[in-house]
């Protein structure tokens, strides 16, 4: 903020910033350990546990079978008993298999328990599509959003990725961390000092007049992009990340809205009962009917083919001509003379 | 092994479940009488350092591992008085402040969880062991398979309790799991197992007590399972697929007579002894029932406490 000094920062990688945030709290809390597929030695499939195995050693930093149903279970029973692990589900896809632990049984423990017992684990895992096919490009974080008691978090920067890692460890339930193949490799600046981005708070990445974009994760540099190119129109749009999915900054994204007359979402997932459209609901909900578009993958699977993948994922342009059809219609709708009867 | 207690603990089990099944205000229950040789023999070989989780049919359980009946009589009530204020009940008690991490009814469902609290056990340098106990039908569940093999190469300190009462529901165990011992199913991943008769209280203690020193020493998972035969149908609202004659046969497979038939004999058991435990017993159950009836449900509000 401006008046403020700038906070002294470090130039991450995104995999650099959950690796950071890891070790940090590792260093912290013994009872802090982390389990999945590779994460040792090998340091991850996107090098973003790299260096843990070799300070922590095999004991805190495991390689698991590949069994994610087994993985997640033992994340969530190990959590219930007092430790803090982080499970890591190489591929969103993936989760699918450690849902029933999850669900069944991590996010309703504290209820079902009348308080007694609580499953603090993270369950970090890949969404998004680069090449890798039907099963290892989908963002399902939406299904997470309606499950009581499981909190999900979609960082889009290093800073965030970081922060947001250092939220996921203060909570006292499960939550889910949903981080993306094509943020891992994307630099950013993250403060040096230890820094927490609190939960259920949305970010206001670009200031707009005309069109409120929500969205988060990798689609959110989609948004920006569509964003600059609209701003060459005449088109001022305003870009919110959400970072938390779940618990939801409603709030953030009203008050946005509320200045900028029409709402456009964006995510890599599906339309159909997606964040957008939990999103859309709840902002008319508050602020009355308003014009909305939600952008997002065709329904369709990703198929790994670079055609079919480009033509079925959102970008700049579809944003862009979904925003210019949007206004337009509130354009047309707005000056119609009512006749009013009263 | 305290013999005329593992009598009084299997009498109680029976007695209070007998006495829940009579009520029509508890939904429907998941009975395990018939097998209470498999709770009262495994928790009689465990210590208070040790934590036991189970399946859904977890009220012998529960009782065998001590927890008042009173409150599990709350609980399974849905009242606010309950170990999990009403909010878990069947299927879903809990407290772990007394050894029982608790039931998840979810076949299959327990195990990982088990194994995390395994892994927590031992990463912690805690002793005690923890103890899962399942039925045959989660034999078929990947879950099992799974955490058997990351057990096994984690040398976590779990013992796997199977109760294999035989059905799933209607399906029978032959007609729904491939291996002739279900036993059989950890010799792959190079796990101590055994089989018992499910129906002999001593048989069971010996081999859990068996089993747990041996993880107590480090040796890793172990395997029992315990052969037994349900006397209820599936759950109180399941209708009962056996036919008369096979029931009778069941049914005399008791293990609280055998107990008694073998105690009688033996002299420890004394006409007088046994009217004594009817008389614990029958005073246990018939408080439990009174503190559960006299206690509140939980507000409306509660519906929404403790979520997240």
């Amino acid at each position: 903020m401006s008046g403020e000094p700038a906070a002294a920062t470090e130039r991450l990688f995104f995999r650099e910033a959950i690796g950071r945030a890891l070790r940090e709290e590792m260093r912290i809390d013994p009872r802090r350990i982390v389990m999945g597929q590779d994460v040792g030695a090998f340091g991850g499939s996107y090098r973003e546990f790299e260096g843990l195995f070799a300070e922590f050693g095999a004991s805190r930093v495991r390689d698991t079978p590949v069994a994610e149903a087994a993985m997640v279970g033992i994340g969530v029973g190990a959590a219930a008993a007092g430790l803090r692990p982080l499970v890591s589900v190489t591929y969103m896809d993936f989760i699918m298999l450690g849902l029933d632990p999850l669900v069944n049984y991590g996010a309703k423990l504290r209820y079902k328990t009348g308080g007694r017992l609580t499953a603090p684990v993270i369950v970090k895992t890949t969404s998004g599509a680069r090449g890798q096919g039907v099963a290892h490009s989908q963002c399902v974080e939406a299904w997470l959003m309606s499950v009581p008691g499981l909190k999900v978090v979609a960082p889009s920067n290093p800073a965030d990725a970081y922060g947001l890692m250092k939220a996921a460890f203060l909570e006292e339930g499960p939550i889910v961390y949903v981080d993306h193949k094509r943020l891992f490799p994307i630099p950013g600046e993250v403060p040096l000092a230890a820094t927490v981005t609190p939960l259920g708070l949305a970010a206001v990445l670009r200031r707009g007049t005309d069109l409120t974009i929500v969205t988060h994760s990798f689609m959110t540099r989609t948004a920006m992009e569509a964003a600059t190119a609209m701003s060459a129109q005449g088109v001022s749009c305003e870009v919110v990340d959400l970072r938390s999915l779940a618990p939801l900054d409603i709030a953030t994204v009203s008050a946005s809205v509320r200045r900028t007359g029409a709402l456009l979402t964006l995510e890599e997932g599906q339309v159909t009962c997606g964040v957008g459209t939990e999103v859309a609901a709840q902002v008319q909900q508050r602020l009355g009917p308003i014009p909305v578009a939600r952008v997002g993958a065709l329904a369709a699977p990703v198929s790994s083919n670079p055609v079919l993948e480009a033509a079925c994922l959102p970008d700049a342009p579809r944003v862009v001509s979904a925003a210019v059809a949007l206004l337009g219609r509130r354009r047309s709708d707005a000056p119609r003379p009512v006749s009013r009867k009263s | 092994m305290d013999l005329i207690e593992a009598l009084h603990s299997m009498m109680l089990i029976r007695a209070f479940e007998t006495a829940l099944a009579r009520r029509s205000d508890h939904g429907f229950q998941l009975l395990s009488s018939g097998e209470e040789a498999v709770a009262v023999g495994v928790c009689s070989a465990l210590t208070a350092d040790d934590q036991l989780l189970t399946g859904g049919r977890s009220i012998g359980p529960a009782l065998a591992r001590g927890l008042a009946p009173d409150a599990v009589m709350a609980e399974l009530l849905g009242k606010a008085s309950g170990p999990n204020r009403g909010k878990g009940g069947r299927g879903h008690m809990s407290d772990a402040s007394a050894g029982f991490f608790g039931a998840h009814a979810v076949v299959g469902g327990n195990i990982s969880i088990a194994a995390g609290v395994a892994l927590a056990r031992s990463l912690g340098g805690e002793p005690g062991i923890v103890v899962i106990l399942f039925g045959d039908g989660a034999c078929g569940a990947g879950a099992l398979h799974e955490v058997l093999n990351i057990a096994a190469i984690w040398t976590l300190p779990l013992l796997f309790v199977c109760n294999n009462n035989q059905l799933s529901v209607s399906t029978p165990r032959t007609a729904a799991l491939a291996p002739k011992a279900l036993s059989d199913l950890a010799l792959a991943h190079g796990i101590r197992s055994a089989s018992v008769d499910g129906m002999d209280v001593v048989a069971v203690h010996q081999a859990a007590a068996a089993a747990s020193t041996a993880i107590k020493l480090g040796e890793g998972p172990a395997f029992l399972e315990c052969t037994s035969w349900r006397f209820a149908s599936h759950s109180t609202s399941t209708r009962e697929t056996r036919g008369q004659a096979e029931m009778a046969a069941v049914l005399a497979r008791c293990p609280i007579a055998r107990l008694d038939a073998a105690l009688s004999t033996s002299g420890a058991l004394t006409p007088t002894i046994r009217a004594d435990l009817e008389r614990q017993v029958d005073a246990a159950v018939a408080k439990a029932l009174a503190f559960a009836d006299a206690s509140p449900y939980p507000e409306r509000d509660e519906a929404t406490t403790d979520v997240g």
